[in-house]
């Protein structure tokens, strides 16, 4: 780990000021991304502006604005108490489990709601600094498009970069629609949907999402839904813990008796982003909950899939997993609050 | 004594459990020093060629650095000092990628592992040999006579006649120890000697080979290892990072510490090697085996060789008139594999015990009963006759306990929601030996208690060395175990086997009970009366009030043993469920049936076959390396792409033995049992994963991918 600077403070304009200051500070939250890549040598910021102390973490409903009776979750609250917490294990429960099938109790333990959110991918390329790498190193080419490339992007990605994003979480929120709220430099909150908040890696794969540099997350807000009742979140991986999804997929189906009002459908470890099924999403809706129509619709929704050497599998393990998803969140969601 | 009160065949707790659960046990980086300087190594970023400059002088001038060594200033070392692996140093020649290529010593490991960061190198690339798909048809005979072709009959010619045939090729892929405990070492130099504490399955011949590398005699190194944080083979040779650690203590005249990092495990302590496994079966049409051969083809390093043998399995498992064992191997540019728990056998029996289930499923006979078919009376490699075998008995009581009745013959059939269940069973075996060992024992009277301390340079993986010796010591004077000290894991200690291919338990164990029986022996000579019942060393150090007295004894295995085949087995059985949409398998049952002779402590021996078990589980269902050969590079570089087992991946795990009196291959009876509780799991999972699904996976690891 290269030397840096230490600094911290107790207000989020304070922090914004400071990062401001200094070109090659970051920001730190858990730590359980950003400290393993500054051990790697991958992320070499010199100084870290511990921002742990901000009063950022509290989860409550919200009564005003667009997103009222729905819930905000602080950016720097952990992982856990997000998952756990009442408000959101009763209101969304697609939330805590795409939470809990993520990372370890104690990782989860330390991880930021929107640290997570900035979570960087996890492609063996990117992490080893010997390796030709256009997100580490813009310009020096993609590893893993001729290499071993079985976790990696089947959708939305580029000649530059075919990596995935790892966060179990954001499949959730992009389901949820959530939105997340960015203080910016003059001090001052946007909100950004979270499936325009993070990028496909199109020309270039160094930038994840659309936050500027120097915005800080101040918090989440998921908007008020009626299908907490009928979700669910399949995460399909090559063991039964800790490890990242090949693909998974969260799901939620709004329901009139047998007929679909509207399906909620987003996937993880295919895209560079959370990937919303939204031709899935187009098909079902109005249509009956039959498996017959389930797999039409992922089939739809694959079929424009464009796997790489290595990942062929996740187009049939994608289909199979949506109309597992669907299947799962038909019978009702398998979760007491 | 009375079968009451002895300590062997108890389950009894560890002695050093508390001292481990309390962090009070010593492993090799918990050494104190004055003074210490934190060592880190860097490794080559290509396969093969040569460093055409390495430029240290921005590392040098890093804060708190002491030194950096490269081939340049390196002290000369004898290469063939018996340590594994190269890497050494000694020239500007790059064989593997992640070879080291220097060593950065300074004040603290953080600012080491900066300056190793500073480091530039530019080499002149040759063209690299690391596809073995592509290079495993130029595999030749390997250079170990041991591996020569074994041929019975014509196994090729036979097979043509056979009514039923299985002809499958089988491929494991590279697996790395990964002991919890990465490989580690502290030096401290004490004038022209040095004490190295480093975690060592073989204490003796990390003491050898230390000072041979060093030009040292071997008492001018000592090796301090009582506690050893798993190994599985990867200390069992030492490889270059214990001497490395001396030579950087030697050049800045100070202790120094060593640990290599978890990436660095990858390519630094040896591996599993690929192989490529081709099984032909032909039997007779009441399934009577009339052909086995077992081709393998592996890779090796550019400059050493080491073959896992897998075919040893096949040798011994049936009976068949016709039988070939082959290897052939192709150097490439990669560090040298090495022993693997269950080295040979755990990826062998994948390959036969497929095999076999395969040709049962096309007899349409019971995978059990197709076994019991093929039983030979002796060993049919070379006649000799079985020590003891309990297949049959594994195999049947096994089925028993597991209620293998329940199992579907037909495939796909067991469907519970979303899941398919299936059973599979696999048999393993395990060479038992007893190899050379030596054992002080010093006992000492206070008034009418009498304690004693056991020496010997054993080693403890954590298996339960420490524990089973106090139990053999406790037994064999009389004594209770909390009267026993037992001294392990020191060179200056009597010299001992090492904790390798099963025999740490009976080497170490009948080293210890010869020296019992020796001690009270001498005391009983000593006493110089005669006694209707024979007494204890305990009570002739009483009546004969005795206040020390210690002897030696140097056990070396019977002479009977060699006209035996001597050997453990087991019977596995594994129920998996696999979800019909994600692919994902789980074993949610696991039983394990062992013969394995005496069983020292059940406790201890329980855990070392479920431990075998879990490894089993992870190189069936997650366990792979990938090698991308454009650069010769691990692409799986951390446990977030190499995937070891997690809890939630294990289900419930039995573990039962049979009992079993064989005095031939020791006076004690011991087979030892930590390689065999991996011997046959694959293949048992692999089997439960057809039964269940009706897919044949041929190459481990079985994803979801395959699955689906």
């Amino acid at each position: 780990m290269r030397p840096f600077k230490f600094t911290n403070t107790t207000t989020s304009y304070a922090a914004i000021n400071l990062l401001d200051k200094n070109p090659n500070a970051s920001f730190l939250a858990g730590g359980t991304n950003l400290l393993d890549l500054m051990k790697e040598d991958v992320e070499r910021p010199d100084e870290l502006i511990d921002i742990t102390r901000l009063d950022l973490t509290s989860i409550s409903s919200i009564t005003t604005g667009t997103n009222s009776r729905g819930v905000s979750i602080g950016g720097l609250g952990k992982n856990t108490d997000a998952a756990n917490h009442q408000l959101i294990r009763k209101n969304y429960p697609l939330l805590t489990k795409a939470i809990l099938a993520g990372a370890s109790a104690q990782i989860r333990n330390m991880a930021t709601n929107g640290g997570n959110l900035l979570q960087r991918t996890r492609c063996s390329y990117f992490y080893d600094t010997a390796m030709p790498c256009n997100k580490r190193m813009p310009g020096t080419g993609c590893g893993a498009m001729d290499g071993f490339n079985r976790m990696h992007a089947i959708f939305g990605w580029s000649d530059n970069c075919v990596a995935v994003y790892p966060s179990d979480m954001a499949v959730a929120l992009s389901a949820l629609n959530a939105s997340i709220n960015v203080m910016q430099q003059d001090g001052k909150i946007r909100s950004i949907a979270i499936n325009d908040f993070h990028r496909l890696p199109e020309t270039h794969p160094e930038k994840d999402n659309v936050l500027n540099r120097g915005e800080l997350i101040t918090s989440i807000e998921l908007p008020k839904n009626n299908f907490a009742a009928h979700a669910a979140y399949v995460k399909v991986r090559d063991r039964n813990s800790y490890a990242f999804a090949l693909v998974s997929v969260a799901a939620g189906l709004v329901l009139d008796g047998n007929k679909i009002v509207s399906a909620h459908i987003s996937m993880g470890g295919v895209a560079h982003k959370p990937w919303q099924a939204l031709k899935a999403e187009a098909i079902l809706k109005g249509k009956t909950a039959t498996l017959t129509n389930f797999r039409l619709a992922a089939e739809a929704e694959m079929s424009e899939a464009k796997p790489l050497s290595h990942n062929k599998f996740k187009v049939g393990l994608g289909i199979n997993t949506i109309i597992s998803a669907l299947e799962m969140a038909l019978k009702g969601t398998d979760f007491k609050a | 004594m009375e079968e009451k009160n002895k300590s062997i065949g108890k389950a009894v707790n560890r002695i050093d459990g508390i001292l481990k659960i309390t962090g009070k046990a010593t492993y090799a980086t918990d050494y104190p020093a004055k003074n210490m300087a934190y060592a880190v190594l860097f490794k080559s970023t290509i396969a093969s060629g040569t460093i055409t400059n390495i430029d240290v002088s921005e590392a040098e001038k890093s804060q708190g650095v002491l030194a950096v060594i490269t081939h340049k200033n390196a002290p000369k070392l004898n290469l063939k000092g018996g340590l594994r692996g190269g890497a050494l140093l000694q020239s500007p020649e790059v064989y593997f990628y992640g070879q080291h290529i220097g060593v950065v010593v300074a004040e603290t490991f953080e600012q080491a592992t900066h300056a190793a960061h500073l480091v530039k190198v530019e080499y002149q690339k040759k063209e690299e040999k690391i596809d073995f798909d592509k290079l495993a048809p130029l595999a030749v005979l390997p250079q170990g006579k041991e591996l020569a072709d074994l041929i019975r009959g014509d196994a090729k010619g036979s097979i043509k006649e056979a009514a039923v045939k299985v002809e499958e090729t089988y491929e494991t892929p590279i697996e790395h120890h990964h002991p919890m405990e990465p490989h580690s070492t502290v030096a401290v130099w004490e004038g022209e000697n040095v004490v190295l504490y480093n975690g060592s399955q073989v204490i003796n011949g990390a003491q050898t080979s230390a000072a041979a590398t060093l030009n040292l005699k071997p008492e001018q190194v000592r090796i301090i290892s009582p506690y050893i944080g798993g190994g599985f083979g990867s200390k069992g040779g030492q490889w270059a990072n214990l001497v490395l650690t001396a030579v950087a203590a030697k050049i800045v005249n100070r202790p120094v510490k060593l640990a290599l990092t978890r990436q660095q495990m990858f390519n630094s302590v040896g591996l599993r090697q690929r192989n490529k496994q081709k099984i032909s079966l032909g039997a007779t049409i009441d399934g009577k085996l009339i052909s086995l051969a077992h081709e393998t083809t592996t890779h090796t390093a550019v400059d050493s060789e080491y073959i896992e043998p897998c075919g040893d399995c096949s040798k011994i498992m049936y009976e068949t008139p016709n039988s070939l064992i082959s290897y052939r191997v192709v150097p490439m540019n990669i560090i040298l594999p090495t022993y693997t728990r269950g080295p040979g056998k755990s990826t062998g029996s994948f390959a036969l015990e497929s095999a076999m289930d395969e040709l049962a499923y096309k007899l349409n006979m019971d995978p059990i009963e197709l076994r019991l078919k093929n039983q030979p009376e002796k060993d049919p490699s070379n006649g000799k006759p079985w020590s003891s075998r309990k297949v049959i008995e594994c195999l049947k009581e096994g089925a028993k306990a597991f209620g293998w009745e329940k199992r579907k013959s037909k495939p796909g059939e067991n469907k519970i929601g979303n899941h398919l269940i299936g059973y599979g069973v696999a048999c393993g075996t395990y060479p038992a030996r007893q190899r050379d060992s030596s054992a002080v024992i010093k006992l000492n009277r206070s008034g009418n208690v009498v304690n004693a301390i056991v020496e010997i340079a054993a080693s403890d993986l954590g298996t339960g060395t420490n524990t089973i010796l106090a139990q053999t010591a406790a037994d064999g004077l009389g004594l209770s175990m909390e009267r026993i000290t037992v001294k392990i894991g020191d060179s200056n200690l009597p010299p001992a086997a090492g904790s390798v291919g099963s025999v740490g338990a009976a080497s170490f164990a009948n080293a210890v009970n010869d020296a019992c029986i020796k001690i009270t022996n001498e005391l009983l000579v000593k006493s110089n009366k005669k006694f209707f019942v024979r007494p204890t060393a305990s009570q002739l150090m009483i009546s004969e009030n005795i206040n020390d007295f210690e002897t030696r004894a140097d056990a070396k295995p019977p002479k009977e043993a060699e006209q035996h085949s001597a050997h453990s087995f087991n019977a596995n059985f594994a129920e998996v469920s696999v979800n019909v949409y994600t692919g994902m398998a789980k074993v949610t049952r696991f039983l394990a049936v062992t013969g394995a002779g005496k069983i020292l402590n059940p406790k201890t021996a329980r855990s070392q076959i479920i431990g075998g078990n879990i490894w089993g589980i992870g190189m069936a269902l997650s366990e792979e390396s990938i090698i991308d050969p454009r650069w010769g590079n691990f692409a799986t570089r951390s446990f977030g792409d190499y995937h070891v087992p997690t809890n939630f991946d294990i289900g419930k795990l039995d573990a039962m033995f049979i009992n079993e009196e064989d005095k031939i291959p020791n006076k004690m009876g011991i087979k030892g049992i930590g390689e065999v509780g991996i011997v046959g799991v694959a293949a048992a999972i692999a089997n439960a994963v057809f039964n269940a699904t009706g897919k044949r996976i041929r190459t481990l690891p079985i994803t979801p991918d395959k699955l689906i």
